[in-house]
């Protein structure tokens, strides 16, 4: 008993403590619904028995029935184009203004911190805002591309089928930037200054420079990164409420929205759980690269 | 349970913070109601009106989205939450009615001197009845017609006192009237992938002879044609098929359409905000002499089957039934009754608009009443979202709704 | 002076940089100081020509902004303690060993957050509903955003342990410390910054979360300023002046405080939390 006792204040059982209790409140308020959807996805539901677990099991029906939809293919293609996209959007503008807030310059630090605004901004309101600039009509997004001579007409961004999915990806894009500069800009400053001093002396160029020393250095937070964007991404939904609706004709759909479409709109709520496992299994897939990338760390 | 018990408890305890700062009466009994009507709309004025008579019923209001009522009531009532009130959309009364989630209400009504069924229209009448009971009470009823900018009609040509008729005359005017250079459009209407497509879109196909059980009628395919010409040929905003009426008829009031289709609720804002003489026109049909026809919309009140005070309910319901004659002067709605005669409001554009909406009702159909009108309802706006955006033709597009709407109904 | 020139012309392009992303914000505030009409208008204006300050009282007197604004903040503070209560103890023990129990402990953490809310809500609230939970609704809509956001504030915790040096720990203990007051005394002061910036950014996501709170919080009085912005918006999408006073008032003093506090921010942010 001592023995427990004195584990718990000193010992093992004090990091198990620390641990199990948050993991055991995520398991209660995630893990649960997690495998209530999964379950779900087995199950013929419906909307008057969501209060109980007792319903008959179907086997894979809402599986072969969500595959033999026709739309099902074009969205999870959209929802391949807009994780890719966005992730490549958020990277690849947010890795340029870190490297720009990099070199130092006074004010630097200042300005970049202003760039995290977007960043602490609720979904909600990211969503009415570029609704509002995104508008055919009287969208200002469209006005500065009149008077930069880009397009002729106005592109309507929420309403055509050709634009729509890329409306949401841009507003994403602007809500992630933030996010992937400041880790960025972390992983960078961690860069021993000295490692370019050397290679300047050894004549590297800028260009070499960056692939050689700065890329490999960055390896996991980059990994970390793109896994973190992927789960984000994943969830995104507050942007595709505020924007298009997934419209019009599931153009801007992806799995995530649709899911929660065909379970509170259509009312479809096994079909709803059934796309939601199968995020399941890609989110996992993220997490395995994320927990890999870990691996290089060091404790400093 | 009893380890249940005291972590409740215990959680309560905690939760201090989140108890709610309000407490009735104790002898009141609390009746909860839930509807999308906003600050200026009949369901909180009228239960501010009724708590004030103290008669020892405490109503409590809740305003739900349009989008979330079905969703919000179902996992409420299937956990046990619902509230003793719910105003529904009439489409989706028969999904609640069918599987014994409303009360049967036709006992009370046969014994209440103020609610009466032979007052109504037949229509709202048939959306709350199911199996040859009541399971509610029709709030309101609407329809939808054309309004039209008089000045621009003058402006561009047109004679203000012969708005289109039919659809080719719409299509017509809705040309001369379209100018890009001043941001006008010459028609505003709704599209989009929700209930609101589906309502807007029914009445033409029933007009030409088609309807939710024959999507594919030839009639509807040509609407279908209209409304892909219309957004083709830019006379309405390409964004009319991602925007609900309420938002479409805005840009009418602004000046930036010439003509819109939607319904009396609009009537109150548009005197406030249009600056320019406008009218109500009947919804055209495909020819001059055609049938004419529209959707029945507006919300019934239901009372959920696991309310604990149906008396009290019912009480409620009651008083929301005898003010039905100040609806249309107070809030420009008109109530589903046939034994009103809506006095004059004082407001000429509004009391001409009545007349125009009281005929257009005259043709209003019902939608189903059937308990998976949601999936009707979607074949027909995933039909309408095909072809708008060219992704089918029209006939395409509708032949593929009418198969999944022949599942449905089986 | 070559320096001097650099040092400006960085400037400058960084000032612009920040004008072209912050513009979202600044048209924000812009469109909510227009008249109705000219909200609508082409080309639109970039400065309001009569600006309408009148709409700012006029938005929190009619959208009783005030309530929805001490709802926000009070379950915003409720999830951010819990979740610093429980996710610092996960967090510091994640960073304290590497080994694969580590590994599949984050997989976990990681993997139960991986459905958005909009789809964890319903299996929450029939859980909740079971447990009468709902009956103290900020309570529920708390939970479940700690539940929501522990991962995060975890993964960028454990990063910030990571950074203090265990040599110290290690000394505490030799000097006769328990592991408790190792942990209270050595290394949670040395990551209070990095706790503190991801508490904040916790808090921030907190006062905005919408899905749950929506779907959990039925009566008015108790819902936060993300429902009452949706219920404004709802049929009404064309009052963007009016919409866009409410987002105003909604975010501008998360902004301000982040402003604020954001060199404090920044430097915890790059000084270990997200390493």
């Amino acid at each position: 008993m001592k023995r427990i006792l004195s584990s718990v204040t000193d010992g093992k059982g004090f990091d198990i403590g620390l641990v199990l209790l948050p993991l055991a409140f995520l398991f209660v308020l995630s893990g649960l619904p997690l495998v209530y959807n999964v379950v779900m996805s087995f199950q013929e539901v419906d909307m008057f028995s969501l209060g109980s677990f007792v319903r008959p099991f179907v086997g894979f029906k809402n599986y072969v029935d969500l595959f033999s939809q026709p739309e099902t293919a074009p969205i999870l293609l959209n929802t391949a184009l807009f994780v890719t996209a966005s992730i490549a959007g958020q990277f690849i503008i947010g890795f340029g203004l870190a490297l720009f807030f990099w070199m130092n310059f006074p004010g630097a630090s200042w300005l970049r911190g202003l760039f995290l605004v977007s960043w602490v901004m609720p979904g909600l309101v990211v969503g009415a805002i570029w609704n509002w600039i995104l508008s055919g009509d009287f969208g200002v997004l469209n006005f500065f591309l009149r008077e930069m001579g880009v397009i002729a007409g106005n592109i309507f961004w929420r309403s055509d089928p050709n634009y729509s999915l890329w409306a949401v990806i841009i507003a994403n894009i602007w809500l992630g930037t933030s996010f992937n500069m400041i880790l960025l800009s972390v992983g960078l400053s961690a860069i021993p200054r000295d490692l370019y001093e050397a290679a300047e002396l050894d004549g590297a160029t800028a260009l070499q420079r960056f692939f050689t020393i700065t890329l490999p250095m960055m390896r996991s937070t980059i990994g970390a990164i793109i896994a973190l964007g992927l789960i984000f991404t994943l969830q995104q939904f507050d942007l595709f409420a505020g924007i298009t609706s997934g419209g019009p004709n599931n153009s801007s759909n992806v799995t995530q929205y649709w899911a929660w479409d065909l379970s509170f709109r259509q009312y479809d709520f096994a079909k709803g759980a059934t796309i939601s496992a199968i995020m399941i299994v890609f989110v996992m897939l993220a997490s395995v690269v994320y927990v890999r990338s870990t691996r290089h760390e060091v404790r400093g | 349970m009893d380890i249940r018990r005291r972590a409740m408890l215990g959680m309560i305890a905690l939760a201090s913070i989140s108890l709610p700062a309000f407490s009735a009466q104790a002898e009141d009994v609390t009746i909860t109601v839930w509807s999308l009507d906003r600050d200026i709309q009949p369901a909180p004025n009228l239960i501010k009106e009724f708590n004030k008579l103290n008669t020892g019923i405490k109503v409590e209001y809740r305003q739900i989205q349009f989008d979330d009522v079905v969703s919000e009531a179902m996992r409420a009532y299937s956990t046990g939450q619902a509230p003793d009130i719910i105003a529904v959309d009439n489409p989706e009364h028969a999904l609640f009615s069918s599987r014994g989630a409303f009360l049967d209400l036709t006992d009370m009504v046969a014994k209440s001197s103020v609610v009466k069924p032979e007052n109504y229209f037949p229509g709202p009448l048939a959306s709350v009845t199911w199996d040859g009971k009541l399971y509610g009470i029709p709030k309101a009823t609407n329809t939808i017609a054309l309004f039209y900018n008089k000045d621009m009609f003058k402006a561009k040509g047109l004679d203000p006192d012969k708005p289109p008729q039919s659809w080719d005359e719409l299509v017509e005017a809705a040309r001369k009237l379209t100018d890009p250079a001043a941001n006008v459009y010459g028609l505003a209407f709704s599209a989009k992938a929700n209930e609101e497509g589906t309502f807007q879109f029914l009445p033409w196909a029933q007009m030409a002879g088609g309807g939710y059980d024959n999507i594919n009628a030839e009639g509807a395919v040509k609407a279908l044609d209209i409304w892909k010409t219309i957004i083709d040929e830019k006379l309405a905003s390409p964004d009319s098929l991602t925007r609900g009426q309420w938002d479409s008829t805005g840009t009418f009031n602004s000046g930036n359409a010439a003509m819109a289709i939607s319904g009396p609720w609009e009537l109150d804002r548009m005197i406030q905000e249009a600056k320019f003489d406008w009218g109500v026109a009947l919804l055209p049909v495909p020819k001059i002499g055609s049938e004419r026809s529209s959707a029945m919309g507006d919300f019934n009140w239901a009372v959920f089957s696991s309310t604990e005070h149906p008396e009290e309910a019912f009480k409620v319901l009651e008083f929301f039934v005898s003010q039905d004659d100040r609806m249309f002067k107070d809030f420009g709605q008109l109530p589903a009754r046939s034994d009103i005669a809506i006095p004059p409001t004082g407001e000429p554009l509004k009391d001409a608009a009545l007349q125009v909406f009281l005929e257009q009702l005259k043709y209003a159909k019902p939608r189903g009443p059937h308990p998976e009108w949601p999936k009707i309802s979607k074949a027909i706006q995933d039909a309408i979202q095909a072809a708008l955006t060219g992704q089918m033709s029209s006939k395409e597009a509708l032949d593929q709704a009418a198969e999944k709407i022949k599942a449905v109904l089986g | 002076m070559s320096d001097q020139i650099r040092n400006r012309l960085m400037l400058g392009v960084a000032l612009v940089l920040a004008a072209i992303y912050l513009f979202p914000l600044y048209w924000m505030y812009v469109t909510a100081l227009k008249t109705g009409s000219a909200v609508f208008a082409t080309p639109p204006n970039f400065l309001p020509s009569t600006p309408q300050w009148s709409v700012y009282p006029y938005v929190w007197e009619s959208r009783n902004m005030g309530r929805y604004l001490w709802n926000s903040l009070v379950i915003a503070l409720g999830a951010v303690s819990l979740v610093a209560v429980l996710g610092v103890g996960c967090a510091y023990v994640l960073a304290r060993y590497r080994n694969v129990w580590v590994d599949v402990g984050l997989f976990l953490i990681l993997m139960l957050q991986v459905l958005p809310a909009s789809l964890m809500v319903t299996p929450i609230f029939v859980g909740f509903s079971q447990f009468g939970l709902l009956e103290t609704p900020r309570l529920a809509v708390i939970l479940a955003i700690a539940a929501k956001t522990m991962p995060f504030f975890v993964v960028l915790v454990r990063a910030t342990f990571m950074s203090v040096p265990m040599e110290l720990e290690e000394a505490a203990l030799v000097d006769g410390n328990s592991r408790i007051g190792a942990f209270f005394n050595i290394a949670l002061p040395l990551a209070r910054n990095g706790i503190l910036v991801s508490a904040i950014l916790i808090f921030m996501q907190a006062f905005g979360e919408f899905v749950y709170s929506k779907s959990m919080i039925q009566a008015v009085e108790l819902q936060p300023a993300s429902v009452g912005l949706n219920t404004f918006m709802g049929p009404n999408t064309n009052e963007w002046n009016n919409i866009m006073a409410y987002a105003t008032i909604y975010v501008t003093p998360v902004l301000a405080v982040f402003v604020l506090l954001q060199r404090r921010i920044v430097s915890g942010l790059t000084s270990g939390a997200l390493k």
